[in-house]
């Protein structure tokens, strides 16, 4: 028999499948201090959704180097110099580009993703958001109900008149509960009375009755008490808010690196704020001699000149949250990067106590020392790290280079010293671990 | 599939094996399965009916799969397999003209396979489809017992040098002694000429070359390999100081086999592809004609839908690719292109040689040699031997074929251009294409370098250095199945290099 009709068989496929979409995930892990260091990502950060192509994982194999990838016999019209087709632009330049003959696909990772995964490799447990302060916002006044006093205006009509017709059978039963006669009488009287109860009482009790009606008609009747008005009320949510205090210094000695460090940084952590909080505000001062506040935008094209007092920039801050970030209703978070050059570092210190003082939920500060390793003064740690160090007692750690000091568990306060960029992510880690200081 | 449409298929069946027969095609019993897209989708993943489980299997499963299911392209048709008794799947969802024109095709393939020396050769190893199916079954038991991410080392690792064989897919390998027993014959015969001058004459020069093969004999007595070998997994297998456990070695041998079993299909995929192709409009075109596609019990009104069928994935298989090279395409038209050359005699000296070129393009002697010629041709061409001697500068321009290229545009678009098209660049690309197939020649060279059992890989230049994204990681790999430090001679950034590999760490010497 050449031709059989076979047997559905066992989905082998998709289990494999599965195994390369895991090695995939295991790539994107192992690859993550290059992805989050990848400068390309951080120049687009107005975009919310960036996406990073992660081809198909292949084995290693000897393979020859033809120069340049991107090339291929083809077929069809045409001469030398015509275009045959283009690929629109990808948010990674220099990735060697997909050829249209070559037959792979590319898995796209989002952003959210990628966070998700840092989450997982760091083994950051995600914020609940119950777990943040919540705070109370106004979104104005709505109708909450009625309610037996009020202005004249908010009178419910529809309300009172139901309450003006109960009253009126109420006392009809009333006077003839009282008086024994029959309903048309005792609604006369009550007609006579102009409603009220005791006079119409009376006026049967004295037979001073005139027929005038000869069927009910059902009348309001109004007591204090019987008027209904409308109740406003505040309307209100929970919402679950954070302001980042970013802070830079931009004094003569922030170099390219540098400045390119602390974008990284800034970048990954408004990131992955905007994944825990429901909005996040984030206000950006740049400080040399003096702080101030500046836009986003200015925030990292401001060049590097002139001297360092880092206390400027913690006295903003202070004010900030003073006036505009109260900590009993944000989630307040001052991150600083410098290279820890600090003319005045004791005014730094007071300063950045006073900021503490105030409960907020961390102060982080990063120092960036690209070349600090180059030996010619072979000095490690800034004077400014060291005072920090001493004045709030910080235990100082070293994880692969990356020097980490923390305050204890009163003390909300975090600095990582980071040298390179394959430091990014455990700077990063180090400054997202979860709630230090909480538990 | 309902019963009356299989009935049917049988019936046409019967019609397209006397038709390939009446034609001068060679046939056999062949199985067709009829089944779901899915299990032809991983047919063509797993390279066998059934294979032993593996990621990069399921990757390509999912690529087509997605392909399949998202882009409506990519209709899993035609799949089959080179062996004794070829079997081939139809998908139960395509229409019935689709299996018709898969039928037919299939014939065209089972005649090349049978006719082909290349493809005779690739069955002559073992039952590879019988052996995959044993090894999926002995490879899940390994995982039970060593753990899938044991099994996955080894497997990966054979499968990222499986394809280091020797070029020639005639060679045999022979065992180490035997080599070894051949090279010292040689040269003590060598020594032999040299007996009587040794005594008599003791000139200088005479001396210096008995003492240096008296050198070399010593060295091949302890040499392994002792000549420099293309088969990489047979020599590791065979001399790993790991030392690789039998059930690796089980997991490696089957992963060569499956290699050497493919290689002969690598080297002729674009006769095979265009012979099925031309076999497949031809006999088509009969069935029409003939009515058997039409009449009967089973249909009488569907003549102008199937022939649209047909029509349609016909055309969707030949189309011609802008940015990439149409197999079936192309060497459908090489057939066809031979054929009328050898029909109409416009081939030989006389031809070549003249120069008045209108009288060179009517050439037509009507020797009607076009049939045998191209008979001739699926028997014993590999696809190389084809491009070298058939395509011609005519075929290639009048196929338009080109080279592109992709130039950066502005914000980090790619516009692709045509870059060359001139038939003597074009050929030389296709020729190398076709030697190599994207595998640098890599030997072992020496198995115990430094007399410390490390291994010695030479890559075999060929005017393309080894991409170095892929260097230490392959390395890697071979030195996870050798177990010590691996050397590999190359040429990096124009000049000779030996890079070693040990874990974890990476160094040039």
């Amino acid at each position: 028999m050449p031709i059989i009709v076979s047997e559905p068989v066992t989905e082998r496929g998709r289990k494999d499948a599965r195994r390369h979409r895991e090695k995939q995930k295991e790539a994107i892990i192992n690859k993550l201090p290059e992805i989050i260091a990848d400068e390309s990502i951080i120049t687009q950060r107005k975009n919310k959704i960036i996406k990073i192509p992660i081809r198909s994982i292949d084995l290693p194999r000897f393979r020859p180097k033809t120069g340049d990838e991107s090339e291929g016999i083809g077929q069809g019209s045409g001469q030398p110099g015509d275009v045959i087709g283009h690929r629109p632009g990808q948010g990674q330049p220099g990735e060697p580009g997909q050829e249209p003959g070559e037959d792979y696909i590319e898995t796209e990772v989002e952003i959210e993703e990628i966070i998700e995964l840092m989450l997982e490799d760091l083994g950051l447990p995600k914020l609940e958001e119950k777990e943040v302060k919540e705070l109370l916002v106004e979104l104005g006044f709505k109708v909450g109900g009625i309610v037996r006093s009020g202005s004249w205006p908010l009178l419910d009509r529809r309300a009172t008149a139901q309450e003006g017709m109960r009253r009126f059978w109420v006392f009809l039963e009333t006077i003839k509960a009282e008086t024994g006669f029959d309903e048309l009488t005792c609604f006369n009287a009550l007609k006579q009375a102009n409603g009220l109860l005791e006079k119409a009482v009376e006026i049967i009790k004295q037979n001073q009755v005139t027929f005038k009606e000869p069927a009910i008609t059902p009348f309001p009747i109004f007591e204090t008490g019987d008027l209904r008005y409308r109740e406003i009320q505040q309307d209100t949510e929970n919402q679950s808010n954070a302001v980042i205090i970013a802070m830079r210094d931009v004094s003569g000695s922030m170099n390219d690196m540098k400045v390119y460090l602390v974008s990284a940084m800034l970048f990954w952590l408004v990131r992955w704020l905007e994944n825990v909080y429901k909005k996040v505000e984030i206000r950006f001062v740049a400080h040399d001699v003096t702080a101030r506040i500046v836009s986003e935008e200015d925030f990292f094209k401001i060049g590097s000149s002139g001297g360092t007092n880092c206390y400027t920039a913690y006295e903003l801050a202070n004010g900030l949250i003073d006036t505009e970030y109260p900590t009993s209703r944000w989630n307040v978070y001052v991150w600083h990067f410098s290279d820890g050059e600090d003319f005045s570092p004791e005014r730094t210190i007071e300063e950045l106590g006073k900021l503490i003082n105030k409960d907020v939920n961390m102060v982080g500060y990063g120092e960036v020392q690209p070349d600090a390793d180059l030996g010619l003064f072979k000095r490690d740690r800034s004077e400014l790290w060291q005072k920090f160090k001493e004045h709030f007692s910080l235990k100082e750690t070293q994880d692969n280079g990356l020097g980490i000091a923390e305050g204890d568990k009163e003390l909300p306060l975090l600095c990582v010293r980071l040298m390179e960029r394959e430091q990014i992510l455990p700077a990063l880690k180090a400054f997202l671990k979860k709630d230090r200081w909480t538990q | 599939m309902k019963k009356q449409e299989v009935e049917r298929l049988i019936e046409i069946e019967k019609r397209i094996k006397e038709i390939a027969e009446e034609s001068g095609l060679l046939t056999t019993e062949i199985t067709f399965e009829i089944t779901t897209a899915q299990r032809v989708l991983e047919g063509m993943a797993y390279e066998f009916p059934v294979n032993f489980s593996h990621w990069t299997f399921g990757r390509d499963y999912e690529k087509y799969r997605t392909i399949y299911e998202h882009t409506g392209a990519g209709i899993p048709y035609e799949q089959v397999w080179n062996f004794d008794k070829p079997k081939a799947f139809l998908v139960e969802t395509n229409p019935l003209a689709l299996n018709i024109m898969v039928i037919a095709h299939v014939y065209g393939h089972v005649d090349f396979f049978l006719a082909n020396r290349y493809l005779k050769h690739g069955r002559s190893f073992s039952n590879v489809a019988e052996e995959a199916r044993n090894a999926s079954r002995r490879f899940k038991e390994y995982e039970a017992r060593y753990g899938q991410n044991e099994v996955e080392k080894i497997i990966d690792a054979g499968m990222s040098i499986q394809w280091h064989q020797n070029p020639d897919p005639f060679f045999e390998e022979q065992d180490e002694e035997v080599v070894r027993e051949r090279l010292m014959a040689f040269e003590r015969a060598q020594l032999e000429r040299f007996e009587d001058v040794k005594s008599k004459f003791k000139k200088q020069e005479t001396k210096e070359e008995v003492e240096q093969i008296e050198k070399r004999l010593e060295k091949l007595s302890a040499k392994t390999p002792p000549e420099p070998t293309h088969d990489l997994l047979n020599y590791i297998i065979k001399k790993s100081p790991k030392p690789l456990k039998p059930w690796m070695v089980d997991v490696l041998t089957v992963i060569r086999n499956q290699a050497r079993s493919l290689a002969p299909n690598r080297k002729t995929k674009g006769l095979d592809e265009g012979w099925a192709t031309y076999w497949h409009v031809r006999i088509m075109r009969r069935l029409f004609n003939e009515k058997l596609l039409t009449e009967g019990e089973f249909s009488t009104s569907l003549k102008a839908e199937e022939h649209g069928v047909f029509n349609k994935f016909n055309a969707s298989v030949t189309q011609e690719s802008k940015a990439g090279f149409n197999w079936y395409r192309i060497y459908l038209a090489l057939f066809e292109n031979i054929k009328e050359r050898w029909d109409k005699g416009q081939f030989g000296r006389e031809y070549e040689e003249e120069r008045n070129a209108f009288k060179h393009s009517r050439w037509d002697t009507a020797v009607g040699l076009g049939n045998q010629k191209i008979f001739q041709v699926r028997s014993f061409y590999s696809d190389r031997m084809a491009v070298e001697e058939f395509f011609t500068d005519e075929f290639i321009r009048e196929q338009q074929l080109y080279i592109w290229m992709g130039l950066p545009g502005d914000n980090g678009e790619v516009v692709y251009v045509i870059a060359e098209d001139d038939p003597e660049v074009i050929r030389e690309i296709l020729k190398n294409q076709f030697t190599y197939y994207g595998v640098p020649l890599v030997k072992v060279e020496n198995g115990n370098y430094n007399s410390q059992n490390q291994l010695l890989l030479k890559h075999v230049w060929n005017g393309y250095e080894l991409d170095k994204k892929y260097l230490n990681a392959t390395l890697d790999k071979v030195y996870y199945l050798w177990g010590k430090k691996v050397f590999l001679g190359t040429i990096v950034d124009g000049k000779e290099a030996e890079i070693s590999f040990t874990h974890e760490k990476k160094q040039k010497t």
